[in-house]
């Protein structure tokens, strides 16, 4: 470890901001950083990662950004693995600016090439196998990293009665809401996904809203402690970013417009009960597509009437990019509730 | 705090012996030191310091009816005898004190009046050697800060804790025997009925290996000091106890207490705040608002459901509340 990095401290704090009388937004510079220094310190100190030593990766957004930050001030040799249709040229050439080697695969009709980005990485730990590889999606530590911001709540907010969170890895909506649940067991846990990621049974397809959402499941995601699945369309998303940055200054990504959408709406139906959200990201990188009206126009259905509340449905079901829809999911393991779904 | 004559006796060692007959002797009088017990703890674990590493610590809860109470009666050069007569780790404070003050080879009569119960939790032994401490400064005249009177302790004990700081909340490296972060406020005011649990037999707590906590204990500990620390901020009870029974949840992998859910239980039929445990010991607590209405009613009623319960050593008592309350 190079020492004296103390400053990327700031990217992974959030500043709460209060929304609503019993509303309270943990809004993340880059909350990716916070997992991602976990697991790199814990790899050191447990051997699996040495000193300026190999790390590798398939991420197509944040996580990757993270890491090469950490890379950069670290002094870490990085491998970042992604697919044509899910990295743009910006993000890419930050990624190489900070020393990241990036490998893209081409993926035509956009699938995000998982499988092929999967072959990549095991290549590349074949050929050196003593690189590190954090693997986000299935490492605990992912989830640990998450008690600096239980704590951060616990310690500003105190009692909390619901937890809202996009789901992608599951690492922060699992690792904060568990944290949170032995201090206060009743914790509604609310989590946000989108139309077609395979996460809470969708079969997996093209999706606009990207940050959120998987077309894996991770074993980070922990099916059996939420309470409540909403799956926001991009265009419901991208409106509530623009009224988060309007009504409130706060410039956030689209995924913190999703978590932001849901956890209004469950602040206004329950008055009594302190909600908190957490916004992953800040807006800077979608300042060309979110934030550009003549990109937005370009949107099939945009402008988007904004739904006040999601349509509450009785099976798990795709729609439009356009809707906002919601599942009582009752803290049940994944294959009881896709099966009972499937009529099994 | 200094009580009787003045007794020459040791000598202070700088100065002393200089021939010019201008010598600053001080002379050591009669000293008492008093400290309290306590109930076990709010919280214990590992937390991060502020040189980024882990430390045990705790939150220790105060129990302030029962007390160690010191006498030191200085004479001659020799040993420092105690009263009862096994109590080394006080005659060691006591010493290490007066060393501390700049007295060498001062002997005397450490005396130890204590109604701490041994060998449960309650911090007998520590409370002997903090008094033993206070009680050496008082014969030397001098007042000591917290703090090196915890230093003093740790070296005479290998351990302490925070009773030194009486009603002020400090997170408590007891290892060590310094602070690892003042929340800067009193307890919020509680009433607590405690008692012990399993064997009535005492054990050596001292001896009791040291907990080893898991990552995801140890990331836990952060999310309790967060919520402790703001529970402190807004004196809030209720708050106090989520964070005291979470820690005790934790205590049950390392230090179980029987019957520990089943108390848990009686705990919330009771409307209590939580529970809490000493983490090396038999004891436990049931933690109440004491603000609230009808907690005597409570209180009074968990009371005789333990005791027909079989629990022992049943007490009631008060944390930072207006009057007597002790049954």
């Amino acid at each position: 470890m190079s020492g004296g990095d103390d400053f990327l401290a700031a990217y992974e704090t959030p500043r709460l901001a209060r929304l609503a009388p019993n509303l309270f937004a943990a809004c993340f510079p880059l909350m990716k950083l916070l997992p991602a220094r976990f697991m790199l310190e814990r790899a050191q100190a447990d051997g699996r990662l040495r000193s300026g030593g190999p790390v590798a990766e398939t991420t197509s957004g944040t996580f990757g950004l993270a890491l090469a930050m950490l890379a950069a001030v670290r002094g870490f040799d990085l491998t970042l693995v992604s697919a044509a249709s899910l990295i743009n040229d910006t993000l890419r050439r930050r990624l190489e600016f900070l020393g990241a080697i990036v490998h893209i695969i081409d993926d035509p009709e956009g699938s995000g090439a998982q499988r092929e980005r999967l072959d990549r990485l095991n290549a590349i730990l074949k050929d050196r196998p003593e690189t590190f590889w954090p693997r986000q999606y299935d490492n605990p530590d992912n989830r640990l990293a998450y008690g600096r911001l239980a704590e951060g709540i616990t310690h500003e907010i105190g009692h909390v009665d619901c937890l809202v969170g996009c789901v992608g890895s599951g690492g922060s909506l699992c690792g904060t809401g568990g944290f949170l649940r032995e201090l206060f067991p009743e914790l509604t846990m609310i989590a946000v996904d989108t139309h077609r990621s395979v996460l809470f049974g969708h079969a997996a397809g093209r999706r606009l809203l990207r940050g959120l959402g998987n077309s894996i499941v991770p074993s980070n995601l922990r099916h059996e402690m939420v309470d409540e699945v909403h799956w926001v369309g991009a265009l419901p998303a991208f409106g509530s970013a623009h009224r988060l940055h309007h009504d409130h200054a706060l410039f956030m990504g689209p995924t913190s417009g999703a978590a932001a959408l849901v956890a209004a709406w469950h602040a206004r139906k329950h008055p009594e009960a302190v909600t908190v959200v957490i916004l992953p990201d800040e807006g800077h990188r979608y300042q060309n597509t979110v934030y550009d009206d003549e990109w937005l126009a370009a949107l099939d259905g945009w402008p988007v009437a904004a739904p006040d509340e999601p349509e509450t449905l009785d099976r798990i079901e795709a729609r439009g990019e356009s809707e906002w829809t919601r599942l009582v999911w009752d803290r049940k393991p994944a294959p009881t509730m896709i099966k009972a779904e499937r009529g099994v | 705090m200094v009580s009787g004559k003045s007794a020459p006796s040791g000598r202070r060692s700088d100065g002393g012996a200089n021939g010019t007959g201008r010598q600053t002797e001080r002379w050591l009088q009669v000293g008492v030191g008093r400290a309290m017990a306590h109930h076990g703890e709010l919280l214990q674990g590992v937390f991060e310091g502020a040189d980024g590493r882990l430390h045990r610590g705790l939150i220790t809860l105060p129990l302030a009816a029962q007390q160690s109470l010191v006498t030191f009666w200085p004479a001659g050069e020799d040993d420092i005898r105690t009263r009862p007569a096994d109590r080394g780790k006080a005659a060691r404070a006591a010493a290490l004190t007066l060393e501390h003050l700049g007295f060498a080879n001062v002997g005397g009569d450490l005396t130890i009046e204590s109604d701490i119960p041994v060998g449960h939790g309650y911090g007998s032994s520590t409370a002997d050697v903090m008094a033993a401490i206070r009680a050496a400064a008082a014969a030397a005249g001098a007042t000591l800060r917290r703090s090196t009177i915890c230093r003093l302790a740790v070296e005479a004990e290998g351990a302490s804790d925070a009773i030194a700081y009486g009603d002020q909340t400090v997170l408590f490296a007891h290892r060590e025997g310094r602070i690892l972060e003042h929340f800067g406020g009193e307890y919020p005011p509680l009433v607590v009925v405690g008692f012990r649990t399993g064997g009535a037999r005492p054990i050596d707590t001292l001896s009791l290996p040291r907990a080893r906590y898991d990552g995801q204990e140890i990331e836990q500990f952060r999310v309790l000091r967060g919520l402790a620390s703001h529970a402190i901020r807004q004196q809030d009870p209720r708050l106090i106890g989520r964070v005291a029974t979470a820690s005790a949840r934790i205590s049950q992998h390392h230090l179980a207490k029987p019957r520990f859910e089943a108390v848990a239980e009686l705990a919330r039929a009771h409307g209590a705040c939580g529970v809490q445990v000493a983490h090396s010991g038999t004891l436990m607590g049931v933690l109440f608002d004491a603000d609230e209405g009808g907690v005597t009613t409570r209180t009074t009623a968990l009371a005789k459901t333990l005791r027909q319960a079989g629990f022992k050593g049943i007490v009631t008592f008060a944390v930072n509340v207006d009057g007597v309350f002790l049954k």
